[in-house]
């Protein structure tokens, strides 16, 4: 029966088109998110969606243990592979689930696209600041004061992951510094190797070697933004690895692929500035090199500092629309605070927790095999403290992000050079904002 | 023509993969000598390596353990661990695998059955009849398909919200059907093969038009048909796009859309990646089934012009 | 009857009104119960989305403060402007038609090939070749694009010997390298099309031509082609239109080549602008890239056209 409802329903599309026009130019809340956070009566039904592979499990656990508040998780692709499309349609629609994954850098995104409730009228909310690592609840209030627009998930410190059998073996000290590391890549090249492959694509994660650098690329402070991609720290880093890149120091294969994998795997190359979850990808991607790899704090700009920069990292957060603000926001503090949740996460899929307590995990207190036994996660508990809290991301990171590789990828072949991306990154960012009607500073 | 050319199923000179050396003397002509089908075949089997040498590749990284993908050799078997593989595709995450490959089978199944039917009645109406407005239809319809997906994507979206219907079987089934490009070649064929006289014929037998579609024209058309049907179920089993917008429930995904959902979590899931191979190589076995199957309705089809 | 089917397309090109315009319409009955399911479900999933694509190419958002909630207004033609001016979509519209020019006529001329070979007497194991040359089609396209990279990487290539002088991902080559897979996955596509025609032209009108002792090439060229000209005239133009809609393939090969960038084909930077998300400026995009694509299989239409007439 329901079938044929639907059915008919399909055949109605006919006679509704007409408003399906007109009613879509925008969602329905004003400018202030805050929502009115008090418990539903009766039974609740939440939405969530997330591309966590094997989030099912954590939620599954909540649900056993609230019956009252059931909450359907639906997986789809990788946020920027669909996901925040399909986010942003549902907003336009009208029809977003009640909570959603959300990394950091995509947030101010859908807070400009007015699609976020403001959590900061719950007062577990509020009270839970002090259970997350201070840097991560920054990420989430998007630089303001009093308003909070996701539950921190997950975050990336980044550390220097290294072959040290090779740098061993060839004499060569742990670089402790970024001039050291330049002077280790020579040592390294001498040797037939790379040091470390500078991928033309990951422009996160050269945010987080400015965000070391304590870069700002974006900040707003409520009357217009301020977009400075092309700031001193920016260019400090973007010199360096052109550098890099110049003195054939550094490999430039296309990341995240066989070709890639390959120069790790084949000892080619000898070191990845990476976060916290890329220790997985490592140990996938050059199965054949376990054992030999050792994490060590990431090299600093100047000598004796104690830096750390964040690549990735998520959020769960609260679409306009819902009317279970209450209940959603519980379940979002249970599924990013709890132990249970947690461990579950850190099983299914290695997120690295945002909490202070989540970082000392049992799980994350064991030595890791194809790190040869190296207690790693106490390097990046390390890192997690160190990272700048001031870091802001723009509204339209997804057109950034592309500019800027596309002016990296060109650099990598020989022409231009990585600032000159980041000037054009910078122009071509205050055009897509002016294009939103988003007051820009020029 | 005589009675035995059109008798269906009868092999004639064409496309049965008969020799042309055995039996009817037209077969047997001095020009096609030993040189002409000597180089004919091995054009052929110069792009058959071209063709299937890639999906070697596939059916070989499909047998491998995960860490042999990169340190074996690619076009040859490491340790086979076909099974091993499989059964673990089949186990990840409680068989939702074969949930996709069924939903697949619907969607394209019998989106396509649809899909090439109202297609074919469209094209054998432009073909068949005239009318006024039978050219602007035809144009618009070509005009349908120069707007790229990527634009119809967002609104389609918000229509199917207006009803409700995002998220479930219909929002992926409905557009699916519509096959502008079935439209023009069932038109083509229809042009092509259906006489006039014939459907002249059956209207004095004092059959209906709808009637003479069902009864004679739909079986005169049918090697069209089938090509449509064919490009139709293999469109909408690699359609991508509309799953992408649409669904959010993994129990409604099709195989590829669920493939490209493992894809994009292989950074965070590596392991996922033999999924991904295994799961793309079982998936073209479905196509390679109803290809086979279909095949022999092109042959059938041979009786269409001996008809007339 | 034999020249109906380049009849057809010589009309569908010209767009000529129908001859007897005036006498009723016999049969109108029939003729809307034949029509009407394509056309309801055409209109519905294609003419309104599409007329709701061109509205949303004319609106401009507002919006107060640097989070104000935004609305959006008519702008007329605002987003079209910007169209024009975006030098990186009309250096990548530049780039799909020196594409199109090569890869259409390679792509269709194997495809012609291979069903004239297998509709002659000279190839046996048709049923294998068939089913060979389609297979490519049913791989996803994802998965096919994956496959090629690896074919085409410099250290991983089963052809290392080959891909270790020649970079087929550098940006002198990887145009031509994309184009590779889109033949490999279309050949046989267009070539059962061209197949399929063949195999509905009565045997009877070349009979006469073998007997007279014509060559298998001799019916191809004067027979056979001629009679499939429409076939290979609606591949023409869905490969016309398929190029410049170019979408899954260059956007994986982005991920593995530094040569491909997001702005690489039209509907790239749809994509990319869409997912920004700049849902007007998108459509504004698909809406010119459309009129083009339309320019472009028209003109064509009309130069075979005319070419046939000549004939």
């Amino acid at each position: 029966m329901q079938h044929k409802k639907k059915a008919i329903a399909a055949l109605a599309l006919v006679g509704t088109l007409a408003l399906a026009g007109c009613s879509t130019a925008s969602g329905d809340g004003g400018t202030s998110a805050a929502g009115d956070c008090t418990p539903s009566d009766g039974k609740v039904d939440l939405t969530f969606t997330s591309w966590i592979p094997g989030i099912e499990d954590a939620v599954q656990l909540w649900n056993d243990e609230n019956p009252d508040i059931q909450v359907a998780v639906q997986t789809g692709p990788n946020g920027n592979s669909g996901t925040y499309q399909n986010f942003f349609n549902q907003l336009k629609a009208g029809n977003a689930p009640d909570l959603g994954q959300i990394e950091y850098d995509a947030l101010p995104n859908f807070r400009v696209q007015d699609g976020l409730v403001d959590l900061a009228a719950c007062a577990d909310v509020v009270a839970a600041e002090d259970d997350f690592v201070p840097w991560t609840w920054g990420q989430v209030t998007l630089g303001t004061e009093k308003e909070i627009y996701g539950v921190p998930q997950d975050s990336g410190p980044m550390a220097l992951f290294y072959r040290s059998d090779l740098f061993e073996a060839n004499g060569i000290a742990v670089p402790t510094t970024w001039d050291e590391y330049k002077k280790a890549a020579k040592q390294v090249r001498a040797a037939g190797g790379y040091i470390t492959n500078f991928s033309q694509t990951d422009i996160n994660q050269f945010a987080g070697f400015v965000w070391q650098a304590d870069g700002q690329w974006f900040q707003n402070d409520g009357d217009e933004w301020t977009v400075d991609l092309t700031g001193d720290a920016s260019k400090t880093v973007a010199d360096y690895w052109q550098d890099l890149i110049d003195e054939d120091l550094v490999s430039t294969y296309p990341a995240w692929t066989d070709e890639w994998n390959n120069a790790y795997n084949s000892g080619e190359v000898w070191s990845w500035n990476s976060a916290v979850w890329g220790a997985n990808s490592i140990a996938s991607g050059a199965p054949d090199t376990a054992g030999n790899w050792s994490v060590a704090l990431a090299p600093q700009w100047n000598a004796g500092e104690a830096k750390a920069g964040n690549w990735g990292g998520s959020s769960t957060a609260v679409f306009k629309g819902t009317e279970h603000l209450y209940e959603a926001t519980k379940f979002a503090l249970w599924l990013n605070t709890s132990d249970e949740a947690l461990t579950a996460l850190n099983t299914s899929a290695n997120i690295y927790p945002a909490t202070t307590a989540g970082l000392d995990l049992p799980s994350l207190q064991e030595g890791v095999e194809f790190y040869g036994g190296q207690k790693i996660y106490d390097v990046f508990k390390e890192a997690a403290t160190q990272v700048n809290p001031d870091f802001v991301w723009g509204p339209t990171m997804t057109q950034t992000y592309a500019d800027v590789a596309d002016g990296f990828k060109a650099a990598a072949s020989g022409q231009g050079t990585l600032f000159e991306a980041l000037e054009n990154g910078q122009t071509t960012t205050i055009d897509a904002l002016k294009a939103q009607s988003i007051p820009v500073k020029e | 023509m005589t009675a035995t050319t059109a008798m269906p199923g009868v092999v004639g000179p064409k496309g049965a993969g008969k020799g042309a050396s055995s039996g009817a003397p037209r077969a047997r002509g001095p020009r096609e000598s030993l040189m002409s089908r000597t180089a004919a075949m091995l054009v052929m089997a110069v792009f058959t390596l071209y063709f299937l040498v890639p999906i070697w590749w596939l059916l070989v990284a499909s047998t491998k353990s995960p860490g042999q993908l990169l340190t074996t050799p690619g076009l040859w078997f490491a340790d086979f661990n076909f099974v091993e593989n499989i059964t673990a595709l089949f186990e990840y995450r409680g068989g939702v695998y074969w949930r996709w490959l069924g939903n697949s089978v619907l969607y394209a199944g019998l989106g396509g059955l649809i899909g090439t039917l109202i297609a074919a009645m469209c094209g054998y109406a432009l073909a068949k009849y005239r009318f006024p407005g039978r050219e602007v239809i035809f144009n618009v319809v070509l005009g349908g398909v120069l707007v790229p997906a990527t634009a119809l994507a967002l609104p389609l979206f918000l229509m199917f919200s207006q009803v409700g219907l995002t998220n479930t079987f219909w929002a992926v089934f409905l557009p699916s059907i519509v096959s502008p490009f079935g439209v023009y070649l069932t038109r083509i064929f229809a042009a092509a093969s259906v006489p006039d006289e014939l459907i002249e014929a059956s209207r004095i037998d004092g059959a209906g038009e709808v009637r003479t579609f069902f009864t004679v024209s739909i079986r005169l058309m049918s090697p069209a048909l089938v090509t449509v049907f064919l490009f139709q179920f293999v469109a909408i089993w690699n359609n991508f796009f509309l799953p992408l917008i649409m669904l959010r429930s993994e129990e409604l995904f099709p195989v590829t859309f669920g493939l490209y959902t493992w894809n994009s979590q292989l950074n965070q899931i590596p392991e996922l990646r033999s999924y991904v191979l295994i799961g793309a190589l079982l998936s073209i076995v479905p196509l390679i089934v109803a290809f086979l199957a279909l095949q022999r309705f092109w042959r059938n089809g041979l009786g269409a012009g001996a008809l007339k | 009857m034999t020249t109906a089917p380049a009849e057809v397309a010589a009309r569908a090109a010209e767009n000529r009104p129908a001859p007897r315009r005036r006498i009723p319409v016999p049969h109108k009955a029939a003729i809307a119960v034949f029509i009407a399911p394509f056309g309801i479900l055409f209109v519905l999933f294609y003419l309104i989305p599409i007329l709701q694509a061109v509205w949303q190419s004319m609106l401009v958002i507002e919006r107060d403060g640097t989070f104000g909630e935004a609305t959006e207004v008519f702008g007329g033609l605002a987003q079209y402007v910007l169209v024009f001016q975006n030098a990186p979509f009309w250096a990548s519209v530049a780039r799909v038609l020196t594409f199109g020019i090569v890869q259409v006529p390679v792509m269709l001329g194997l495809a012609l090939l291979f069903a004239l070979l297998l509709d002659s007497p000279l190839v046996k194991g048709k049923k294998f070749f068939r089913l060979a040359f389609f297979v490519p089609y049913a791989v996803p396209g994802v998965i096919a694009a994956i496959m090629w990279g690896f074919m085409f990487s410099p250290n991983l290539s089963p052809f290392t010997a080959l891909t270790k002088s020649v970079d087929f991902l550098g940006a002198d080559l990887v145009l031509w390298s994309i184009a590779n897979v889109v033949t490999w996955v279309f050949v046989g596509y267009n070539m059962l099309i061209i197949y399929s025609s063949l195999l509905s032209i009565p045997t009877e009108i070349y009979e006469a031509a073998r007997l007279d002792g014509a060559s298998q090439w001799r019916i191809a060229w004067a027979i056979k082609i001629p009679l499939v000209r429409p076939a290979i005239l609606l591949t023409a133009v869905f490969s016309i239109i398929g190029t410049l809609q170019l979408l899954a393939e260059p956007q994986v090969f982005a991920s593995f080549s530094s040569a491909v960038i997001s702005t690489y084909t039209p509907n790239m930077t749809i994509y990319a602008t869409a997912s920004v998300p700049n849902s007007s400026l998108a459509a504004a995009f698909s809406v010119v890239l459309a009129l083009a694509t339309f320019a472009l299989s028209f003109t064509f239409l009309k130069i075979t056209q005319r070419k046939g007439a000549d004939e």
